[in-house]
Formats: structure tokens, sequence, C-alpha cells
């Protein structure tokens, strides 16, 4: 698998890179950026896979959430894809920002017109990490996942699907119950079609009643005056009773002031990334 | 101090010595050889150089000797201040004996010239009125004679022989009325004589010999420098106290009979002072007090407070109880190695002149010692205490019970506390210490600015409060709502408060990692090694662990464990 170098800026210590390559699974050229710490230089790092949220590229992350010191410090690589596939024209794929277009979700899309391209589950869990093993110097048995929003969503299905693949989960301001809110059932309802029964195995909240494997340890970040949060868009509260339920531990934590910005991202970025070193570190 | 000791020793230590400097002579003679054969052009160093090495083991045994020699040259001196000291006393003593007896004896003749003075006189009066009364009767007699002359011529016959029956009636005593001889009373002079037989040197006692005591005993010993036999030695010494007013009756003095020169008496007080004093005695008498000295005896040994002791991977606090009613000089703490299988590994260390009951001690991280403490005063040090084990793994308090809300009860170990759900009584006075608000207790972490960590153990549905607070937050307040306190605080859902952090597994088991130098104080769940909340705060002072409650339940410390590799990351 061929990869081009798009960019690479020197970055605390280490390198903010970008690349592109032509995806087997979403039948596109697609980019993704990589941070590479200093360590990098000398030995094989971690992996942090990054999910961004709904009209996210890879650019945001990278140029917004203040990533790079603290992955430098814990000597761990980045990886944050693109939201969805893009140029592949199909119709309608830009006719809404919270679906199409930059509206992925995560899942391996059923349906048509979608069904070809929309593989975001399958590229972010299969294609891309055997893509970065490959060609960076990276440990294949340590990986984790987060993201924000759709991508927090979309980090905690990908976690709960499959137990023991990730070390550690976070998330910021996610979407916990897609099936109960309207940008999960305006999404799901294009990509997997009708039949809700279909929807549930990309929902958190539903994951996590039926979860088994190992321990996971989540940990959540939400915004206390987020738009979303009171447009009840991301419903924290299902996933946290069904985990209280089920005994799965979640950190739960109400940032007072805060929005669902990149400022509320940038704000607790090290957090999340002590969180992950702790596990991709032990 | 016995000169013919010393004498001794130092003469091998001079003869030692004077080998020597011809030892040194001979190696520093050599060196014009060494120069010469090497002007001569014909070096052999193998036969005349000597190896550097030699030479400096030379010079340091040299050194030595000169190091020896100074110190004997003390040694001397010691005993030549003594021995003048002595010998200043011995003269005094006998000046002083000397002046009795001739004071005795002076007195002696004033008192046997008195008496010959006044026999003299009654023997001259005597004799001077019977010389009156002679002269008298010869007067009478020579009118007589004349009267009788008188009437011898005259006629009258019968008058002249009335006359003469008159006269012949008087008797004339002839006799002296004194002796001829002197009443010369025998002289007793006994007194004098046992004077100057006695003892008249003074026995001196030496002064408390270091490590001689005990805490009930003292060893005594005195020397008498005189050739008199004595028969034996007679030992007093009382208790010296302390503030006895002038008119109070004396402590009682005791005494005891020896032999030998030395005595050791029992039955005494620790850490008392003893005035003690001694006199010989033989036939003639007893010899005067010698002057009195001053003994003491060693203290008792204290007692470790291990509730008061705290520790931590660095270093340890201990805490101690004096032992004695009155005040000690210093106290002396000691601290060994053990293995971790009990054997001891001999290295031992002493830390002296420790002026308070309390002492910090450096420590290293994961090793366990044993540590005693002994009370010093001038007699000596006292028998160690019980020993204390301290382990410096992980950090170990006690917590302060006198801080206790009066609705906690602590158990017997010191470790749990139960806040039950009974009333409070109305008879429970809050001391000044102990929290009157919030259910709290707080620990006696050591005043180390390190990272310290240790745990809390509750039931699942207990609701609590736990963190650090500087020791003088307020005893009227909440825990963890002023600035003073910094606390995680467990509330169970559902709640009328909007938490910092909703969880959905309750920890049961939470550590508690404390980092001075970082300025954090993080709680993590035990059980799942979840990272729950981190304090970011500068602490000015030291703080104490703290523990709420908010319902009834149980709550328990568990410390003196390892910090796990994710409390300080």
């Amino acid at each position: 698998m061929a990869l081009t170098q798009v960019s690479s800026n020197k970055c605390a210590g280490g390198f903010q890179k970008v690349f592109e390559h032509e995806s087997t699974e979403l039948k596109c050229k697609m980019k993704f950026a990589v941070y590479l710490p200093p360590k990098a230089e000398t030995g094989k790092c971690p992996v942090m896979y990054w999910l961004s949220g709904l009209t996210c590229t890879e650019q945001n992350f990278i140029t917004k959430a203040g990533s790079q010191l603290p992955a430098a410090e814990h000597g761990i690589i980045i990886v944050a894809p693109d939201t969805s596939p893009r140029g592949c024209n199909i119709e309608g794929e830009d006719e809404s920002w919270d679906f199409g277009t930059g509206a992925g979700f995560y899942v391996d899309a059923t349906e048509e017109p979608w069904k070809n391209n929309y593989r975001m589950y399958s590229y972010v869990t299969e294609e891309l990490p055997k893509l970065i093993n490959a060609n960076f110097p990276t440990d294949p048995d340590r990986m984790s996942i987060s993201g924000h929003s759709m991508g927090g969503h979309g980090a905690l299905i990908c976690a709960l699907k499959n137990p023991g693949k990730y070390k550690a989960v976070s998330a910021f301001a996610p979407i916990c119950n897609p099936v109960q809110c309207p940008w999960g059932q305006k999404a799901f309802s294009g990509y997997l079609g009708s039949d809700k029964s279909t929807w549930e195995v990309y929902d958190a909240t539903v994951l996590a009643a039926s979860y088994s494997g190992p321990q996971l340890d989540i940990l959540i970040d939400q915004g206390r005056d987020d738009q979303f949060l009171s447009a009840s868009q991301l419903l924290p509260d299902n996933l946290i009773a069904v985990c209280s339920e089920k005994k799965i531990p979640v950190i739960f934590r109400l940032q007072p002031g805060f929005d669902h910005s990149y400022f509320f991202i940038y704000s607790f970025m090290s957090d999340h990334i002590k969180h992950h070193a702790k596990f991709l570190n032990a | 101090m016995d000169l013919y000791d010393i004498r001794g020793g130092g003469l091998d230590v001079i003869r030692e010595e004077s080998e020597h400097q011809e030892l040194s002579r001979e190696s520093t003679t050599m060196e014009p050889y060494n120069v010469v054969s090497d002007r001569g052009g014909r070096a052999d160093p193998g036969r005349f150089h000597l190896p550097e090495s030699e030479i400096v083991t030379i010079r340091n045994q040299l050194q030595g000797k000169v190091a020896e020699m100074e110190s004997f040259a003390g040694h001397l001196e010691e005993i030549f201040l003594t021995v003048e000291e002595n010998f200043g006393r011995q003269e005094q003593h006998l000046e002083q004996h000397y002046n009795d007896v001739l004071q005795t004896l002076s007195q002696r003749y004033d008192e046997r010239s008195a008496g010959l003075e006044e026999e003299k006189k009654g023997k001259l009066e005597a004799l001077y009125s019977q010389l009156l009364a002679c002269g008298q009767a010869m007067d009478a007699s020579k009118e007589l004679i004349e009267t009788a002359q008188e009437i011898y011529r005259s006629q009258d016959k019968r008058l002249f022989l009335k006359v003469i029956e008159e006269f012949a009636k008087e008797d004339i005593d002839l006799t002296l009325t004194t002796s001829l001889e002197f009443n010369t009373p025998l002289a007793d002079l006994s007194d004098v004589k046992t004077m100057m037989d006695s003892i008249n040197v003074v026995p001196v006692i030496n002064p408390q010999m270091p490590n001689s005591a005990t805490q009930t005993s003292l060893r005594v010993c005195w020397s008498l420098f005189s050739d008199d036999t004595v028969e034996y030695y007679e030992l007093y010494y009382r208790p010296v106290l302390e503030d006895t007013p002038a008119d109070t009756c004396a402590p009682h003095v005791s005494n005891i009979k020896v032999k030998e020169t030395h005595c050791t008496v029992t039955d005494l007080l620790p850490n008392a002072q003893y005035e003690l004093w001694v006199t010989a005695t033989n036939t003639t008498g007893i010899s005067p007090a010698s002057e009195k000295a001053l003994y003491m005896t060693v203290p008792s040994p204290p007692v470790i407070k291990q509730r008061e002791c705290t520790s931590c991977p660095e270093a340890a606090l201990i805490r101690w109880e004096s032992g004695n009613t009155n005040p000690v000089d210093s106290y002396t703490v000691e601290l060994s190695e053990t293995g971790t299988d009990g054997t001891q590994s001999g290295v031992t260390e002493s830390i002296v002149a420790v002026p308070t009951c309390q002492c910090l001690i450096q420590l290293q991280t994961g090793r366990r010692y044993l540590i005693s403490v002994r009370a010093v005063n001038i007699g000596g040090p006292s028998d160690s205490s019980e020993v204390i084990t301290v382990s410096t793994t992980g950090t170990l308090f006690y917590l302060l019970e006198d801080s206790a809300h009066p609705c906690l009860s602590i158990s017997e170990d010191g470790f749990t506390i139960f806040y039950g759900d009974e009333e409070l009584p109305i008879s429970a006075v809050a001391l000044d210490d102990t929290f009157t608000r919030c259910v709290a207790v707080l620990g006696d972490l050591i005043p180390v600015r390190g990272r310290h960590y240790w745990e809390v153990e509750v039931d699942d549905g207990t609701e609590y409060r736990i963190g650090v607070a500087y020791e003088d937050t307020e005893r009227n307040s909440y825990l963890g709502a002023n600035n003073t306190s910094w606390c995680m605080r467990h509330i169970l859902t559902p709640s009328s408060w909007s938490p910092d952090l909703r969880i959905t597994v309750n920890p049961v088991r939470i550590g508690v990692a404390l980092d001075y130098d970082r300025g954090s104080l993080s709680f993590f769940n035990v059980d799942l090694k979840q990272h729950l909340h981190t304090f970011n705060a500068h602490f000015r002072n030291y703080v104490q662990p703290c523990f709420g409650m908010d319902n009834p339940g149980a709550l328990t410390v568990h410390n003196g464990i390892e910090a796990p590799e994710y409390a300080f990351i």
C-alpha cells in the first residue's frame, strides 16, 4: 500500500505529518494525519487513534486540539483519519452537514448509494491499523482510541465491539445513544435502513448493556454549556445508567462553562492522553 | 588514680617511640648514601633505595606515635593536676588536724595552769592567814610574858597564877594548815592521744565513674592515703531533693559498713542525685568525713509512644515519654537495620543529644529498622526502651484521636472509624481539638515534604469525604468546604447535588496520593486502578490526611503500602 506524504511539520520535538493513500475499504483517496513523537526515532511506540466529529477533516484535530505536546511527553503516536470518504460523487452526500460528507458515523453502510464507499467502521478498525503498523514504528499490540462528538461515538463503539483490541478509550462530548437522538436516527436510517435492530450494533449504550470482555476504564469529558447536550443529541445519562448497571467503569466529568468546541477539547486533551498513556505504557 | 600503673604504661610508650626514632634516623641517614651513589654514576637502586611505600608506612607509624605521645602528655598533665589537687587537700587536712591537736593541748595547758594558779592562791592564803594567826599569837604571848613579868614583880601571887591558868588553857595550834605537797592531778591527755593516733587523714571519695551507675545502684569508690590501719569504712548517703525548704526535716541518711574501698549502693531511685561521704574507722576512732560527692543514678528507660510514631519511605518520626518524673539531660536514639527474615544486619546508628521527646530520622527506602531510645543524664545512659519496628515501605500514620468528632468511635488497632446511628449523647463534651460539625478525624502524617500514599476502605453504600487538610483547619467547618482542606466527597445518587464527577462503579478502596513537590493530591479506585481526580495545589504548610463520614458506616485506613506506579505518574 503506497503512502504519499502530503505535509510534514516539526512540532513539540517530533513531527506532525499528513499522508494520502488509496483506500481499499472506502475506494477513494483518503488523507490521515500522523504525529510521530521524539521516541519514535529510536523505538516502537503505542498508537492512539483519534476520530473527529461532524464536518471535520484530518486538519481540525492537528491544528486545534493541542495533542502534540502531551503525545511527545508520553511517547505516543497519534493517528487522526478523515471523517468520511471524499470525492466519491455520491448523490446527496453534500446536502447536509450531519449526513454524508464529513459525517460517516463510523459505520459500514448497508444501504444504497452509500454501501460501496461509506465503510468507515472497517476502515478505522481494520485497514488503517494495518497500514499504520506497516509504515510506522508502532507496537501493534498497543492501540487505544478516542474521539469527539461523532468521533466519540465512533471511539466508544469501536472499543465496545472489539473487546481487548483497544487498551484504552476516552471521549469528548460523545454521542452516547445515537438510536435515541436526531443525529443518530438520521444517519442510521440513511446508512443502515429502517430496521432499527441493525442500528443497535453501532450504539454505545446498547453495546454496553451486552458488553463482555476485558475491563474498560472509560473517561468522558462533557462541557456543561454544550448546546448539543441541551439539545438531547448526546444523551450521556443513558450510557452512564447502563454502565452503572453493568459495572463498566466510567468517569464522567461535567465541565462547567465549556461548550462543544475545540477550545473545550484543547483544555482537557492532556488529561486524556495521560489516561491513555497509563494503559499504553504499562 | 594509681600512679604506679601510669608510670609503667608510659614507659612502654616511650621505649617504643625511641625504637621508632632510631628506625627513622636510619631511614633518613640512608638518604645520603643514595644520593652519593647517584652522583657517583653507579646508581644501584635495588640495594640502597628505600621504596616509597615503606617510607610512607614508616611516616604513618611515626605520626601515630606522635599522636600517642601527645595524648600521653595530656594524660600526664591530668595526673599532675590531680596529684597537686589531692596533695593540696591532704596538706590542708594535716594542717587542720594538727591545729586541732595544738588547740586541744593549749586548752589543757590553760586549764592546768589555771588550776595550779588556783591551788597556789589557796595555799598562800591559808599560809598567810596562819602566819597572821601565828603573829597574833606571838604578840599575845609576848604581852603575856610582859604581863607575867610585871605580875611576877608585883606582890599578888594569886593574880599571877590566875593569868597563868588562863594562858595555859590556850592551845596554840602549831600545825600547818596547808599540806606541804602539791596537789597535781594527772593530766587527762587521752583525747589528745586519740587525736594523734587517730586517722587524721581524710578519705578521698572519687567522682562518679562513667557507666558505673545503673537505674537503682551506684558504684562508689574512695581511697585513703595513709599508713593507718582501717577496720572498716562507713559510707553515708542521702538523696538530694530539688526544692526542700530550709526548715523541713532533712532526708534520711543511710549508711553502709564495708571493709573495701568501694561499695555498690542499691535500692536507689532512678534519675536521682545522691550526696555521699565516707569515714574510716579503727580502734582509735573515726576519721573526719570525706568531702561530699554528688552521684547520680541513671534514668529509667523511656517508653516509645507507638501510636504517635509515623513513617514514610525516607524517614521516621519517633515520639516517646521520658519515663522519668524529673528531667533528664538528653536522649539517645539507636537504630539498626533488620533483614526480612528478622536477622539484624548489625548496622547500627546512634543519634545522641536529642533534646526533646521526639526525633525525625532519615532512613533508606524499602527497609525495616528496629529503633529504641535511651535517656541520658550525667550518670550515663539508661537501659534501652522497648524496640519499635519501622518499615520504610509506604507511609504509615495513626489517627489523631483527639481530633475525632464525638460521634466517631475508633477501633482498637486505631485504623477503623465507625459512625454510629445513635444520637449524640448530651454528655459528650467536645474538646478543643475535635470536629464539631463534620463527623471527621485527622491523621498524624509525618512532616516530610515528599510523596505519600495511603488507601481508604469503605462499604459500598457509604457517603464520605476524604483528602487532606492543614492541621489547623477549622474544627467547626466542613472538610472540603474551606480553603484549608482538599477532599473528594462521595455521594450516592440520586442527589440534589450536581457532582463534579459521575462514576459508574463505586470505589470501595480509594488510593490517595499526595505529592508535596508537585503540589498534587490524587484519588484512585484501587481495584480498577482508575484515576478519579487530582487537585493541584501548593501546600504551603504540612497537611494531615482527613477522613469524614456523611452517613453511618465504617471506614478503614490502610497504610504502609508501597505506592502503585500509576499513583505518581
